[in-house]
């Protein structure tokens, strides 16, 4: 009840994600500058450690933070920076983040909608089917199985299907996102390799996801096969398949729409560890890469950029919502 | 205060006889473990024999000792994390509730936007510029999932507040510290019991995982950093060695992390029987 009301103000969700915007930017710029020991400091001082040896990339390193300047300039040059899509130059590829960047959400985008699409299929209609056979063997061992796979880590059911399927049977590769050095001569062949390459880490993730989903819709599809509405559809005689999708599920649905933009961070979160185990090259890898060589930029910019791929998924999931409960366009 | 009674049911029991386990094996760990898990004990990557029931890692460490010394990390970080989130969440949940007000406003925005962010992204950034250690850890994970309890305690704070005997006590000139702490933090208290688990279960989770990607305290034998350093010797997945060096880590932390869940399921159940699955 509580998220219908909300979503019945899109201008004043649009307001508090913009909020949400200007907050990652602000906690982005401010974490390096405000903590002891001054990280970013330390990349320009010979004496430290995490000193950059490169003077070219230091050079730029000096241009971007620009730490000799008065704060709110620094602050200024930032916002201005990551408006024009300048979010600085990494230190261990000496490449600019964007460019970076642009080259490894594409996959994460394939990576994590495959699995929200996989899983929203099979949480929909196990669900439903579960719902509908209430009480028997079936439902019970399907939510014990959801509440089990549901807590088991990403990483550790990825390891055990990488196991299995990549290095006992050899079905499927064991990692990255398309053969290295291959050459395609037709679009298929494409497609094909990189079909192949994506299966195990999506069918992972979709794992991770379809234990909250499938509880969701036969918990919601439970109630809803209890309204009266619903004993009024089966005096009118019609047939087991109508009542179920036609009737029941479609009202059964609404909370798991409602409940989308919670899974699109709940994605992210997995593709972070899927992405490292299977070598993937999305925004996972990208950032697991760049905590160990301590590049900055890029961690800073891969979580702007996931930031708002999130809160534009819960703008959608929003949009979407409205439409589907005509209860919600009015007022 | 009112006597809380606890009808054992079956995920309650499964849970907690598991945690109860895990506990026994963190506290006597010296006990229990064949040596010390930081020493070099034998030959590296020695197959399991009579000396070493799982074998040794890459370095020549018994894995038994660190699987049985990982206990302790896990369950720190969980009882540590968890109490900082529930405290917290609490705290600012229950003075939001009470109070209402721009307080409450300003803390349920707060709340909105720290749910919304990709929280581990996040932690990811935190950790990066905070540093790997048990205390940043706790630290980190308590400073970001602390809305969800707050959320919860808001609500029934709120409810609370409206309830006959409470607004007598208020207006027979009770204070709100007297009135928070004789009359709303009893009933809250199994509310915060439920979120102290589930906030435990997310912490083990988020502590390994962190380990598993290299941000956790590189000296600490835990459960995560053992699954990293197994997935560091390449080609391991193509070898039976996964058997005793990447499985048993695995199969522990999920273990830890359902029984507090279930844990959590079974509190709950007893404590509103009407909130059953129908």
């Amino acid at each position: 009840m509580m998220l219908r009301q909300v979503s019945r103000h899109l201008p004043q969700r649009l307001a508090g994600y913009l909020l949400t915007l200007w907050i990652v930017l602000t906690v982005n710029f401010l974490l390096p500058r405000l903590l002891p020991g001054d990280p970013l400091a330390a990349l320009l001082d010979p004496q430290n450690s995490d000193y950059v040896f490169d003077a070219e990339v230091r050079a730029t390193l000096e241009a971007y933070y620009g730490l000799d300047r008065p704060l709110p300039e620094q602050y200024a040059r930032y916002l201005t920076g990551a408006v024009t899509g300048d979010l600085g130059r990494s230190i261990r590829l000496n490449q600019p983040v964007g460019e970076l960047i642009a080259s490894h959400l594409p996959w994460t985008l394939l990576l994590t909608l495959t699995a929200l699409g996989l899983a929203s299929l099979l949480g929909v209609w196990g669900g439903a089917a579960a719902a509908w056979k209430r009480g028997s063997f079936t439902d019970r061992a399907l939510a014990a199985a959801s509440v089990v796979i549901g807590n088991t880590p990403v990483y550790f059911v990825g390891m055990m299907l990488l196991i299995l399927f990549g290095a006992r049977l050899r079905w499927l590769p064991l990692a990255g996102g398309r053969t290295p050095f291959a050459h395609y001569d037709t679009l298929p062949a494409a497609v094909a390799d990189v079909g192949k390459h994506l299966l195990l880490p999506a069918l992972t993730l979709a794992l991770a996801m379809v234990g909250a989903k499938f509880l969701l819709v036969r918990n919601s599809m439970v109630g809803v096969l209890g309204e009266n509405f619903m004993l009024v559809a089966r005096a009118k005689g019609l047939s087991a398949g109508r009542l179920k999708w036609a009737h029941a599920l479609r009202n059964a649905i609404l909370p798991f729409v409602a409940h989308l933009a919670a899974h699109a961070s709940m994605a992210i979160t997995g593709a972070v560890f899927i992405e490292t185990l299977f070598s993937y090259p999305g925004m996972g890898r990208l950032i697991f890469e760049a905590v160990g060589a301590r590049d900055y930029p890029v961690i800073q910019g891969v979580f702007l950029v996931v930031s708002m791929v999130v809160l534009t998924a819960n703008l959608l999931a929003d949009v979407l919502n409205a439409r589907l409960d005509p209860r919600l366009r009015e007022a | 205060m009112r006597a809380i009674r606890l009808r054992l049911n079956g995920e309650l029991a499964c849970g907690l006889g598991l945690l109860a386990l895990f506990a026994v094996v963190a506290i006597c760990a010296p006990l229990l473990a064949p040596y010390d898990p930081h020493a070099f004990t034998s030959q590296p990557l020695e197959r399991p024999g009579p000396a070493h029931p799982l074998g040794a890692n890459d370095v020549g460490q018994d894995i038994l000792s660190e699987l049985i010394y990982g206990a302790r990390v896990s369950l720190a970080i969980a009882a540590s994390a968890a109490t900082g989130t529930v405290a917290l969440g609490t705290l600012v949940g229950g003075a939001a509730g009470y109070t209402g007000g721009w307080l409450d406003e300003l803390s349920m925005r707060l709340v909105d936007v720290l749910m919304t962010l990709p929280r581990l992204p996040l932690l990811i950034l935190l950790a990066a510029f905070l540093g790997a250690g048990p205390v940043q850890t706790a630290t980190t994970i308590a400073l970001l999932f602390w809305p969800a309890t707050a959320r919860v305690i808001r609500a029934r704070v709120q409810a609370l507040r409206q309830r006959g005997y409470v607004r007598m006590a208020r207006g027979f000139g009770g204070g709100p510290g007297y009135v928070l702490l004789r009359h709303i933090l009893p009933e809250i208290g199994p509310l915060a019991a439920a979120a102290l688990v589930t906030a435990a279960g997310r912490a083990v989770a988020m502590e390994a995982g962190l380990a598993f990607l290299g941000l956790g305290d590189p000296t600490a034998k835990s459960w995560g950093l053992m699954i990293r350093f197994a997935l560091n010797l390449s080609g391991l997945l193509l070898t039976d060695r996964w058997l005793w060096w990447l499985l048993p880590p695995g199969v522990c932390i999920t273990l830890l992390i359902l029984a507090l869940t279930f844990t959590g399921m079974g509190l709950e159940r007893a404590w509103h029987p009407g909130l059953e699955h129908l």
